[in-house]
């Protein structure tokens, strides 16, 4: 049964079966890499060194990554800028958005504005950040929030839209004063979806970090790939790649965690 | 999991904490002190003298060929291994990557626009077509040529040792260069504040430009030869010279931008702002190449030459008003611009013919010649800390033999150097009356008592045998910094101002007027010295003057008599005609 089953559609597999599946792609992954990039020679590589770096290469260099080029700094520095920018477009795009799913007509006001804001391309968004906050450190957290807090706000304000009006009644019907709704009810009962939907917007803004770095960075993960590519470092470039997923598939994992812990009576964590 | 309901478990509360704690901890490190950020460094005397040291045995011919450079010597190229691995010439169109710049103008022309269409042919009769394409951000160019999809690639020199260090893992990616296509001619600047006066003003101010650009190489040899460390100065970056004008535009705070034709212009001219230097005074610090990979120029040798006879005759035909018109037009469509805009930005660019290309590659006299220039990126990046590995040889990369063909091509026997500014002998006095000094380069030359020679020779004891040595050894370092920096800015006025100590004031018995003519015939002696190492380099571009003891290199430190014997450099720009 165990074999054929596997194939089945939409049948999960033991989660043993799922993790040597993972691991299996990535295997084929690496060695497809180490193949194409393999030779006696430079010339003897399908892709050349001036192309793309061999697995061994992008290991060989990571001390020099850590070292040289301040990839702790950096990390501490991208993450400082995205947990900035991407706390104030929570602190603001959160209660605005309760609002605007609270009082409908808040809501079609705001309307416009957020699907203006979720629309423009995020690389249009770095000429006018630099315009708005010139070129120093407000630039890059500021790029990383006018990013991120229309999706914060839309998310939030369709989340409180959403509860169903029967709990809304119901409150209302035990004489629950409109305050006492929005806190009891409707924040209360969106907050798993706000909590689900601020989890895959952190992902997005870890994205933007290249993009915020563009124009004097100094430090950062999005910095030291852009030095790398001009300094033509190709092996630092995929390095600090790996890094980058490596990190966000840390802080997502941390997520989960605590979307589990704050709210165990949804089972719907993917 | 699928827990349904009940409260978070006990391991929750415990990494809660652990969250709490790492956030204060984060929040502490965080304003306790600033994010480390990569140390310029500074420089040291010794080390520029070690990286501009070029032997050179001083000669009197304006025109000295190199010794042995390895493109004149069978073997000695970098051999090409394995299969050719580029894209085919289909067609047998060779993919020229360019960028949007007034020194393509003569391709363009002899193209007849981007698009293959034109047949080229090599003086052996072989038959080829270009098709050029406009790849403007220099790390996308590298990325194409390195992966075969461009066969040539453009670059100032100053960028050269940057691309090298991806293109030289590679013998079939490594660079080919032919010919230099122009100088810039008034296309980059250096725009400043008002307050600025001079170079060394912009000691703890910021300045913005774009990164490993033509920019970064201008502004880094400029604080050099000023005086300042690249650390003292504050470095802003943005992705392109646009950006970085419209920053300066913006910030108020920042002193100066480097950046581009036309923006240049246009900051200049607003309120407050001023050009403290543009590539009109330094008109021959950056020099645009193309280069073609290796592998495509040992399969099609006679790509190379082919394009250089199109290019130089293009560049003849462009000296008349109908070939300007007509380059713009193609200029127009192929940059998306207006023909206007293409027509004023032909001056940016002087566009370089045989013998100034003889001159630049050839001539080992020449003090801003493809080898110094070269030398010069490769040490000034290393400064900063932009490149780490081993330094490519300019012969590497450099393969002479289509050009020294070409300068005995009795075609090109006409043609003489254009690219020289006629100087009027002129005082040190009225230069400096004129205008404020660009900069001023401090250079200390240790004179013997008395002696007015800079190559005094004395005799001394060394391991009990007498050997007769230079007085001040470092003469010679000096001699090429000071001709590299005249050279460079080869449009500029330089002033050698002669300083003396005063150690004899306090006896009485020496006058001021005997120190003047002192450093008078100090500052004539490094002149001197000067043009006769490079002799392409005008004498009347230099004025001398003696300043005796009056200046102290410091006010602080007046009496410091090694610092006081010194000679100073000035760069001033040219007088208006």
């Amino acid at each position: 049964m165990a074999s054929r089953s596997l194939f089945a559609l939409r049948v999960i597999p033991p989660l043993a079966v799922r993790q040597v599946a993972g691991a299996l792609s990535i295997a084929v992954i690496l060695l497809i890499w180490w193949w194409l990039t393999s030779g006696a020679t430079p010339e003897a590589r399908v892709i050349s060194p001036s192309v793309f770096p061999s697995p061994t290469e992008v290991i060989a260099g990571f001390p020099g990554l850590v070292s040289e080029r301040n990839l702790i700094g950096g990390i501490a520095a991208s993450l400082n800028r995205v947990f900035l920018g991407f706390g104030l477009a929570l602190l603001i795009g959160v209660p605005l958005g309760i609002v605007a799913g609270s009082y409908r007509i808040v809501g079609a006001a705001a309307q416009p504005i957020s699907l203006f804001g979720r629309t423009i391309p995020v690389a249009a968004l770095l000429p006018l950040s630099l315009q708005m906050f010139g070129i120093g450190e407000l630039q890059k957290v500021m790029f990383i929030f006018m990013a991120t807090a229309p999706f914060v706000f839309h998310d939030t304000a369709r989340a409180i839209a959403g509860v169903h009006d029967r709990y809304v009644d119901t409150a209302q019907t035990l004489g629950a004063k409109p305050r006492q709704v929005m806190s009891k009810v409707l924040i209360a009962l969106a907050l798993p979806d706000i909590y689900a939907c601020v989890r895959t917007m952190f992902g997005i803004a870890f994205g933007y970090i290249m993009l915020a770095e563009v124009v004097d960075a100094k430090a950062g993960l999005g910095f030291i790939m852009l030095q790398s590519q001009r300094r033509g470092m190709p092996e630092h470039l995929v390095g600090t790649l790996f890094v980058i997923s490596a990190l966000a598939f840390g802080i997502d994992a941390l997520f989960k965690f605590f979307q589990r812990g704050l709210f165990p009576y949804r089972d719907d964590h993917a | 999991m699928s827990t349904t309901g009940g409260g978070p478990k006990p391991a929750f509360y415990l990494v809660m904490f652990a969250l709490v704690v790492a956030v204060i901890g984060y929040g502490v490190y965080r304003f306790k002190d600033r994010l480390p950020l990569g140390d310029l460094g500074s420089m040291s005397v010794d080390d520029l003298k070690k990286a501009l040291e070029a032997p050179d045995d001083a000669s009197l011919t304006t025109f000295k060929e190199y010794d042995k450079l390895k493109y004149q010597e069978a073997g000695r190229m970098p051999e090409v291994k394995g299969v050719s691995n580029y894209a085919p010439l289909v067609d047998n169109t060779i993919v020229f990557a360019l960028n949007v710049w007034a020194g393509w103008a003569p391709i363009i022309l002899a193209n007849n626009g981007f698009e293959p269409g034109k047949v080229w042919t090599s003086p052996n009769g072989r038959t080829f077509k270009v098709k050029l394409t406009l790849i403007d951000d220099p790390v996308s160019m590298r990325d194409a040529y390195a992966a075969g999809k461009a066969h040539i690639g453009w670059a100032t020199v100053d960028m050269l040792p940057l691309f090298l260090e991806q293109l030289k893992r590679d013998s079939r990616t490594m660079p080919r260069v032919y010919q230099q296509i122009d100088y810039s001619f008034g296309g980059d600047g250096i725009v400043c504040r008002d307050a600025i006066k001079t170079v060394s003003d912009i000691k703890g101010k910021t300045i913005v430009l774009a990164q490993n650009s033509p920019s970064h190489y201008f502004a880094l040899n400029a604080m050099i030869s000023g005086g300042i460390q690249p650390g003292d100065v504050e470095w802003k970056y943005t992705a392109d010279a646009f950006q970085a004008a419209a920053a300066f535009n913006a910030d108020k705070k920042i002193a100066c931008a480097v950046s581009w034709s036309p923006d240049i212009y246009n900051l200049a001219k607003a309120a407050g702002n001023k050009m403290l230097v543009n590539t009109q005074t330094a008109n021959k610090l950056i020099a645009d190449t193309w280069f073609m990979r290796a592998d495509v120029a040992k399969d099609h040798p006679y790509l190379a030459e082919g394009l250089m006879r199109g290019i130089f005759d293009a560049m003849e035909q462009l000296t008349t008003q109908a070939g300007k018109t007509a380059a713009a037009k193609l200029m127009a469509t192929g940059y998306s611009l207006p023909e206007a805009d293409a027509l004023a930005m032909l001056g940016d660019a002087h566009n370089t013919n045989v013998v100034e290309n003889r001159e630049f590659f050839l001539n080992a006299n020449n003090p801003a010649n493809f080898q110094r220039t070269f030398e010069t990126a490769y040490f000034l990046y290393r400064k900063v800390g932009a490149l780490s590995g081993d330094a490519v040889a300019f012969d590497d990369i450099f393969d002479g033999g289509p050009l020294t063909k070409l300068a005995k091509d009795p075609k090109y026997a006409k043609q003489k150097n254009e690219y020289q500014i006629q100087f009027v002998p002129t005082t040190a006095l009225s230069v400096q009356a004129e205008s404020q000094e660009i900069l001023t380069k401090a250079v200390v030359i240790q004179f013997f008592p008395n002696s007015d020679s800079i190559f005094k020779m004395v005799t001394k004891a060394v391991n009990g045998k007498t050997v007769d040595e230079m007085y001040d050894p470092n003469v010679k370092n000096v001699v090429e910094e000071v001709g590299r920096l005249a050279g460079q800015y080869g449009a500029a006025r330089i002033v050698i101002e002669g300083h003396t100590d005063a150690s004899m004031r306090s006896s009485g018995m020496v006058t001021a007027a005997d120190v003047q003519e002192l450093s008078l015939r100090r500052a004539n002696a490094v002149k001197e010295a000067i043009v006769r190492k490079f002799s392409s380099l005008n004498p009347n571009q230099f004025s001398t003057a003696g300043i005796g003891w009056d200046r102290p290199a410091e006010a602080s430190d007046a009496n410091n008599n090694a610092k006081n014997r010194r000679v100073e450099i000035k760069v001033y720009p040219l007088e208006q005609k």
